[in-house]
C-alpha cells in the first residue's frame, strides 16, 4: 500500500517528459537537498545490485563524458567482474572548454550523488569517490551537500572527495585511478582496463557525472520519459558548453540531435568554422555546421563527435590556424611525458605547427605535420596524440586557404586577441599532477 | 645410447652457454630499462631481443640441469632442481645454482603473468635479476673448474666485465635522467630552438 502511494506521488511529481532543462534547476539557482526532495524526492534504492541495469538498457544511456560507451555495459562490465568494486564519480573535466561538468555539481549537486549511491548499488560497490577539481568554493559546496545527506541519512556509502589536479588528462580514467590511490594523476598502460583492477586494484566504475545525474533521473522517471527527447539511436538530454562567435555562451541543457545552427545561433552570429567535441575534437567549416545536428550519427562520418558536448563558433575576424596552434601548444604542454611518441612528437608537431601560425613556414611544413601525425598515433597508453592529431588535422583541412595565404606570408585575421580558452601553467613538476 | 661422460659433458657444455646467455639478457635489460638503443635496431627489437634472448636461457638452464642430474657419474637429487643446498655432492656450491634458479624462474613466471600484475610488483620481482647474476656466477666458478683457467676464464671474466659496464651505465644514465615531469617542458625548449628534438 505504501509502495503504490509512493508510486503514485512519483507518477505525479513526474516532469514534463519533453521539457527542459531537467538536470539544471529551471530556477537556475543551485538545488538544495530540501529543494531537491520536493522536486525529485528521496534516493530511488532498488534493492539490490543489478537491479537497475537492465532500466538503464532500455532508455539507451550512453556515457556523457566524451567516449558515449553505452552506459549499461560498463555497469554490467564491473558488476560481472570478481572483487567489490569501486564506483567513482568524474567530475574533473579536463577539457579547458568545457565547463559543463562545474556548472552541473554546482546547480544539481543532489542528482549526481543520488546517481552515485545508485550506481553503486547495481554494481554492489562498497567504496565511492566523488573526484573534482580542487578548488577550495567547490570543494566547500559539495563538503555541505554531503553533510546535508548524511544528516536526512540518505547515502547508504560514505562518498570520498578527491581533489584532481588541473591537468588536461586528470580525468582519463586511468589517471584518475592513480589519483584516488593517492598517486598522481597520471594516465597507466592497458590493459588491464580500470574496470576489471582500478583503484587498488578493485573493479572500478568511472562514470562522469553527468551521467550518473541522468541515473537519478532515468531511475525516477523511466525509460520511456528518458527517450520523450533525443534521437531513437541517442536518447535523451545532454549538457553542452556553447560558445557564441560573439563571445557569449554558456552551459545549456539540450536533446541530442538539436541543430548545430540552432545552439551557436548562427543566423545572428554567423561563423568561419565550428569546433565540435573540445580539444580531443574537430573542426567543422560553417557551411557543413549550418545542416548537422548536436549527434554523433551526424558527426562520426565525419570525423567528429559529440564528445562532452563543447560547442565553439570561430568568428570571422581571428585566424583558425593561430587559434588552432595555441591549443596544439597547450595540448603538447599537458603530455604526461610518458610515452616516446608523445614525448617528443607532440612538442616537433606544436613548434612545426607555430611555424605555420606565425608564418615562418617553409615549402615542406605541412607535410612534416602529416608525418609526424602518422608517427606519433595509435602510440600511447592514453588518446592523448590521437586526439591531439585528429584536432590538427580537422585545422589543416577546415583552414586549408587561411594555410595557402600563411604560406604565402599573410592572415586573414584582424586581431590577435586570444578566443579559444587556454588555462595558465603548464606542468613543470611532479607535484602538478598531484 | 648416451654414455655418463656425455651426458656430463652436454651438462658443463650448457652451463657454459646459460652463463653468456645470462649475462647477454642482463645487458639487454638494462638498456631497456633505460629506454636505450643499440644500434641498427628500433627500440621495440631490443625489447624483443631481450625477452627472446631469456627464453632460450630456459632452454639452455634446463637441459643444464636435467643433464646434470640425469647423469649418474655424481648423484644429485631431483628435489635440487628447486630445494638449495639438498644435494650431497657439491652441497654449497649446487646450492647456489639452485638459488640462481629459483630467482630466474620467480622473474620469468611473473613477466609471463605480467598483463595481470600490479606493474609494481612485476617491478620489484624484476630486480632480482641483479642479485641471481652473482650468485650465477660464484655457482659457475665453484661449482666447476673448468673456468678457472684458460680461454674460458678469459670468457667469464669478459661477460663480467660487460655486464659491470651496463651496471655502470644505468647507474650514470639514471642520474643524469630529467625527472619525468620536467621532460615535456625541456623538449618544447628545445624544438623551439632548433626546430627538432635532440
Amino acid at each position: 500500500m505504501t509502495t503504490s502511494v509512493q508510486e503514485a506521488a512519483i507518477r505525479h511529481a513526474q516532469p514534463g517528459a519533453t521539457s527542459l532543462p531537467r538536470l539544471l534547476p529551471t530556477s537556475g539557482q543551485p538545488m538544495s537537498l530540501a529543494a531537491h526532495l520536493q522536486t525529485h524526492g528521496p534516493t530511488p534504492y532498488r534493492g539490490g545490485p543489478g537491479m537497475l541495469i537492465h532500466t538503464i538498457e532500455s532508455a539507451g544511456l550512453t556515457g556523457r563524458g566524451g567516449a558515449a560507451f553505452p552506459t549499461h555495459r560498463k555497469l554490467t562490465a564491473v558488476a560481472s567482474q570478481k572483487g567489490v568494486a569501486v564506483v567513482v564519480a568524474n567530475g574533473a573535466e579536463g577539457e579547458p572548454a568545457s565547463d559543463k561538468d562545474k556548472a552541473l555539481l554546482w546547480s544539481s549537486p543532489h542528482l549526481v550523488l543520488d546517481g552515485l549511491q545508485l550506481a553503486a548499488e547495481a554494481v554492489g560497490a562498497a567504496k565511492v569517490h566523488l573526484y573534482v577539481h580542487r578548488e577550495p568554493t567547490l570543494l566547500g559546496l559539495l563538503r555541505s551537500a554531503l553533510a546535508d545527506r548524511k544528516a536526512v541519512g540518505l547515502d547508504r556509502i560514505t562518498v570520498g572527495l578527491v581533489g584532481a589536479p588541473p591537468r588536461f588528462l586528470a580525468g582519463e580514467e586511468s589517471a584518475l585511478a592513480s589519483r584516488v590511490e593517492g598517486g598522481s594523476a597520471l594516465p597507466r598502460f592497458t590493459p588491464p582496463r580500470v574496470f576489471e583492477r582500478g583503484v587498488h586494484g578493485a573493479p572500478t566504475l568511472v562514470q562522469n557525472v553527468e551521467t550518473l545525474a541522468q541515473i537519478a533521473l532515468i531511475s525516477r522517471y523511466g525509460p520511456a520519459w528518458f527517450r520523450a527527447i533525443g534521437t531513437e539511436a541517442e536518447p535523451g538530454s545532454m549538457l553542452t558548453t556553447v560558445r557564441l562567435a560573439n563571445g557569449g555562451g554558456a552551459v545549456t541543457e539540450t536533446a541530442i540531435g538539436t541543430p548545430i545552427a540552432e545552439l551557436l545561433k548562427l543566423a545572428e552570429h554567423p561563423a568561419q568554422a565550428v569546433l565540435v567535441g573540445g580539444y580531443h575534437g574537430a573542426w567543422l567549416s560553417a557551411d557543413r555546421a549550418r545542416i548537422l545536428t548536436l549527434s554523433n550519427a551526424d558527426l562520426r562520418p565525419l570525423g567528429a563527435a559529440v564528445g562532452a558536448g563543447v560547442l565553439a563558433a570561430l568568428p570571422a575576424n581571428r585566424c583558425g590556424i593561430v587559434e588552432s596552434s595555441r591549443v596544439v601548444d597547450y595540448l603538447a604542454r599537458e603530455s604526461a611525458g610518458q610515452c616516446g611518441p608523445c614525448l617528443n612528437g607532440l612538442p616537433r608537431i606544436a613548434t612545426t605547427f607555430s611555424k605555420l601560425a606565425y608564418r615562418d613556414s617553409t615549402p615542406s611544413t605541412r607535410d612534416e605535420l602529416q608525418r609526424w601525425s602518422q608517427l606519433v598515433e595509435q602510440r600511447g597508453a592514453c588518446h592523448h596524440p590521437d586526439g591531439t592529431v585528429r584536432f590538427l588535422r580537422s585545422a589543416l583541412t577546415v583552414f586549408s586557404g587561411e594555410v595557402a595565404l600563411h604560406e604565402a606570408g599573410r592572415c586573414s585575421a584582424t586581431t590577435s586577441e586570444p578566443y579559444l580558452p587556454i588555462p595558465a601553467g603548464s606542468p613543470a613538476y611532479d607535484e602538478d599532477w598531484r | 645410447m648416451i654414455t655418463g661422460t656425455a651426458l656430463w659433458y652436454a651438462s658443463r657444455a650448457t652451463g657454459v652457454i646459460s652463463l653468456i646467455l645470462l649475462s647477454s639478457v642482463a645487458i639487454l635489460g638494462i638498456v631497456v630499462s633505460r629506454q636505450g638503443r643499440l644500434p641498427g635496431l628500433p627500440r621495440f627489437a631490443v625489447t624483443g631481443l631481450h625477452r627472446s634472448l631469456s627464453l632460450l636461457t630456459v632452454a639452455f638452464l634446463g637441459i643444464h640441469i636435467v643433464t646434470a642430474i640425469a647423469d649418474g657419474y655424481v648423484h644429485i637429487p631431483w628435489l635440487s632442481t628447486v630445494v638449495p643446498f639438498t644435494s650431497d655432492y657439491e652441497r654449497f656450491w649446487i646450492g647456489l645454482g639452485t638459488v640462481a634458479v629459483d630467482m630466474v624462474a620467480a622473474v620469468i613466471i611473473t613477466s609471463l603473468l605480467r598483463a595481470r600484475l600490479r606493474p609494481s610488483v612485476w617491478r620489484a620481482v624484476h630486480w632480482l635479476s641483479y642479485a641471481s647474476y652473482p650468485v650465477t656466477l660464484v655457482h659457475s666458478l665453484g661449482a666447476s673448474k673448468d673456468l678457472r683457467s684458460g680461454w674460458l676464464l678469459a670468457l667469464t671474466l669478459a661477460t663480467v666485465f660487460a655486464v659491470v659496464t651496463a651496471i655502470g651505465y644505468r647507474i650514470i644514465d639514471a642520474a643524469a635522467a630529467i625527472p619525468r615531469a620536467r621532460r615535456v617542458p625541456q623538449q618544447l625548449a628545445r624544438t623551439e630552438k632548433t626546430g627538432s628534438p635532440r
